[in-house]
């Protein structure tokens, strides 16, 4: 299973084609960090990264 | 308010017990709001979550997990990793890097040029007889010392 995040929104996807957060299809094997969002209305973390969507995100992506 | 702590891993199992965190964090309610493993941070992973009690009572049982820091982390400790600086950004013309991925794994090298955009660096290894100029991806070296 490849984890590919998105160039756009850096959300981790597996095996699709599609991105499951934005729609983009722009997907990169380059992305560095690993930050899990639960609950982002509570999480200091998903406000400072500007995440409104719980899941898997990418810190970097190149 | 949400309070950050480290969480102790064996040492390269950080992803999957960020994930296990995550099953385990839905699974028993508790209140973790996020969990954070910066590339940079080797046998820890950081988890946001209301009180110590819920990071003690997430881990609790979970394999691969060595323990919880009790100290609470400032936000100011985790800014950094929020905007992790390229590697090649880091490293300089004149450099010496080891060389931690590829065929040239294990051998020291000096910088000679950096390409920022391509995220590439041309180096020169030490220990060969003719020096050729060799350009790697920025990301399979490691910086040493500066010369």
């Amino acid at each position: 299973m490849t984890e590919l995040a998105c160039k756009k929104c850096k959300y981790i996807n597996a095996d699709t084609s599609i991105c499951k957060n934005c729609g983009s299809s722009e997907f990169t094997k380059e992305w560095f960090g690993y930050v899990i969002i639960l609950d982002p209305e509570k999480s200091e973390i998903a406000k400072k990264l500007g995440i409104k969507v719980p899941g898997k995100f990418a810190l970097r992506v190149d | 308010m949400s309070k950050f702590y480290a969480v102790k891993t064996t040492a390269n199992q950080e992803r999957i017990v960020a994930n296990l965190l995550e099953m385990y964090a839905r699974k028993n309610r508790t209140n973790v709001y996020s969990i954070l493993e910066p590339k940079e941070l080797k046998g820890y992973v950081i988890v946001e979550a209301e009180s110590y009690e819920d990071v003690v009572k997430t881990v609790k049982g979970l394999s691969k997990v060595k323990g919880v820091v009790k100290r609470e982390i400032s936000t100011k400790e985790i800014d950094h990793f929020l905007a992790p600086k390229k590697i090649v950004e880091k490293i300089k013309e004149g450099d010496m890097v080891e060389i931690v991925y590829g065929p040239f794994k294990g051998e020291s090298a000096i910088v000679r040029k950096v390409d920022e955009v391509k995220n590439e660096i041309t180096i020169e290894l030490i220990n060969a007889v003719v020096p050729i100029p060799v350009t790697v991806k920025a990301d399979h070296a490691r910086k040493v010392e500066r010369r």
